[in-house]
């Protein structure tokens, strides 16, 4: 904002013209404006995918939503497509959702905190770890759900779901809070290296230890760089099916699995939104076709309400630091 | 933070509220999951009406060899079948010493389809099928190349001569082993042949891609379940002849076995388990009582009255095994 306010470029426009004609000598920039086409075409393209998923869903699953929205919403699994509800997918995805923001993102930042604040970039363990971190990022989804599938389905069952044979929504939970750490833990540590050097150089100077500058100075720098990590995180976590066919979800028909709040039932057995859309995309009937599309346009709406959530936080966090 | 507390004070407590005491975990076949999930709707619903002690049902469709892993591990608590237990399921039950009880509850027709647009195939005969998908079929790429087997296996023959395209259900699915069992069993093993379908053609585990299939080429073969090609739209469901004149697939033909490519489908429960859980035990009495309808509802064919009375007794005497 300084940049602008500064009188000698109050009106410039004209001034910035005759220099660029001087420099190009008057010839018109025919490659920077293909390049520019180019970055256009591309960024269209990927707007124009998700316009035409978005658009093909709504008039899918148009009738649903605009017929029996409420039904929907607070319906259970059914055989049939006219009766079918998501209340218990949506519960599963919340408790899932529960579980990344209270595992993964403390445990996360955490990690982060620790490898780009404390530990000595340099050292041979530091860098074997930061190399593993962005390794296990790239692994399939589903060996994270093997993973979940021997750890808590089959070895901490007992625990996580004494009443289902471990196939429970902690379980679930608790895989996809692991599958999800290791994007935290890059994207946090990625936002805190984005943070100037002379920040904490100003910190030490003035006495205040590693703690009070990485509490009151980095963190508040990097938080909106981290929010936005953690907001790729949840978005994955909320979305992914393949870890939860192997940790149990339920795909057909629950009898129970309704109430939000009810901490008991979390051992009991569970589904999730995108477990109910991966079952009903492969029923056969029209309207199997509207449910789909009518819980894809949900989980895309919880998607979208999360991010809007982290968002929010994260101009707050720009305004103070502003 | 408090979240993760108060699971973990739910969890020392091992009962907090709305933890269910009693469950039904039924697990198996895909082709019979629609037939379960209607029962277990209207078992929850009738059981709420009645206020009785809250049972958690759970209903799966891995597929039915899946299933019976799963219930021979004692797992699942009865498992939806679309093929009759085999020797080698029957032992890993055994071994684990889970005893159980077979119940038939439907049928379930193979249905072969073309594209409504090809007027030249009306009727195949179980020749003319092993001709064309069967092990020796590997590479035939018109419908007139199979005449000479299809004739040689006692098939009718005379096929036209257009390009084949085969589209059906891949290995995994249940239906692609029925398919073997009902279409190609008999003659592969007279012949001496592998019991398989020719590996050179479209498959998919999903069948609505199938029925697509079989709509996007004009002179198309390929199979699907009945529930599945009724609901289909621009196919001809082919006739097929078993040595006693074309039969069409339809409800009665499949019911009472007249239409020779047809399925009975069973429920295993099991037996020990019903023995101490009271809810496993009135799940089922629901499914061969009240609930009966389910099977036609979701678009399978019911047993006969005979077939159906049969089945209750079964049940009723907790008959173990096999029949």
């Amino acid at each position: 904002m300084s940049v602008m306010s500064n009188p000698a470029t109050v009106g410039s426009t004209a001034a910035t013209e005759r220099v660029r004609r001087s420099i190009t000598g008057g010839k018109a920039d025919v490659k920077g404006t293909i390049f520019m086409l180019l970055m256009l075409m591309a960024l269209l393209m990927s707007v124009v995918i998700l316009a035409v998923l978005v658009i093909d869903m709504v008039t899918q699953g148009r009738t649903v939503l605009t017929e029996r929205l409420g039904d929907f919403v607070t319906g259970s699994m059914s055989s049939q497509p006219e009766a079918s509800g998501i209340l218990q997918g949506l519960r599963g995805t919340f408790w899932i959702g529960v579980f990344t923001v209270v595992i993964a993102f403390p445990l996360g930042i955490a990690s982060a905190i620790y490898l780009e604040e404390y530990a000595h970039h340099k050292s041979r363990v530091a860098r074997f770890i930061d190399v593993n971190i962005r390794n296990l990022a790239g692994v399939p989804s589903v060996v994270y759900g093997i993973l979940g599938l021997t750890l808590f389905v089959k070895a901490m069952g007992g625990i996580v779901g004494p009443n289902s044979n471990g196939r429970s929504v902690i379980a679930a939970g608790l895989t996809l809070a692991i599958l999800v750490l290791p994007i935290v833990i890059i994207t946090s540590a990625e936002a805190l290296r984005a943070v100037p050097r002379g920040i904490r150089e100003a910190g030490f100077g003035v006495g205040a230890t590693r703690w009070e500058v990485t509490r009151h100075h980095v963190l508040p720098y990097a938080a909106p760089g981290i929010l936005t990590g953690t907001v790729l995180a949840l978005a994955r976590s909320l979305g992914e099916a393949a870890p939860l066919i192997l940790v149990g979800a339920t795909t057909g028909y629950l009898s129970g699995g309704t109430e939000f709040l009810d901490l008991g039932a979390l051992t009991d057995r569970f589904t999730a939104l995108p477990i109910i859309i991966t079952t009903w995309a492969g029923r056969p009937g029209e309207g199997w076709v509207s449910v789909t599309a009518a819980a894809i346009i949900v989980l895309l709406v919880v998607v979208l309400v999360a991010n809007a959530a982290a968002i929010l936080l994260r101009n707050r966090f720009d305004k103070k630091r502003g | 933070m408090p979240a993760v507390a108060a699971v973990t004070a739910c969890l020392a407590l091992t009962s907090c509220g709305g933890g269910s005491t009693s469950s039904v975990v039924v697990s198996g076949s895909s082709t019979v999951e629609p037939i379960s999930i209607a029962v277990a709707e209207f078992f929850t619903a009738g059981n709420e009406a009645e206020g009785n002690e809250k049972v958690s049902v759970s209903v799966d469709g891995p597929g039915t060899g899946d299933g019976f892993e799963l219930f021979c591990d004692g797992l699942t608590d009865i498992n939806d079948a679309s093929s009759k237990i085999k020797p080698e399921q029957i032992e890993a039950c055994e071994s684990n010493g889970v005893e159980f009880i077979e119940l038939p509850i439907g049928n379930d027709g193979i249905v072969m389809m073309t594209s409504e647009s090809n007027t030249a195939v009306k009727c195949l005969s179980t020749g003319d099928i092993y001709a064309l998908a069967g092990p020796e079929s590997q590479g035939f790429e018109t419908w007139a190349e199979a005449d000479e087997l299809a004739t040689e296996v006692g098939g009718q023959g005379d096929l036209p001569d257009a390009p084949l395209d085969l589209i059906g259900p891949g290995e995994e699915s249940g239906t692609y082993v029925s398919f073997v069992e009902l279409a190609i069993e008999d003659i592969a093993e007279e012949r001496g042949q592998e019991l398989q379908t020719r590996p050179d053609y479209q498959a998919s585990a999903d069948d609505n891609i199938i029925v697509q299939g079989v709509q996007g080429s004009a002179t198309s073969l390929g199979w699907v379940g009945f529930a599945f090609a009724r609901e289909a739209e621009d196919v001809t469901m082919i006739e097929v002849d078993d040595g006693d004149g074309c039969v069409a697939p339809t409800e009665t033909t499949i019911a009472d076995g007249t239409y020779p490519l047809s399925r009975p489908l069973f429920i295993y429960v099991n037996k020990s388990v019903a023995a101490e859980n009271d809810s496993l035990v009135r799940f089922v009495d629901h499914y061969l009582g009240e609930a009966v309808d389910s099977v036609a509802d979701v678009g399978y064919v019911a047993l006969s009255d005979t077939a159906l009375a049969e089945t209750r007794e079964r049940w009723q005497s907790r008959t173990q095994g096999a029949a």
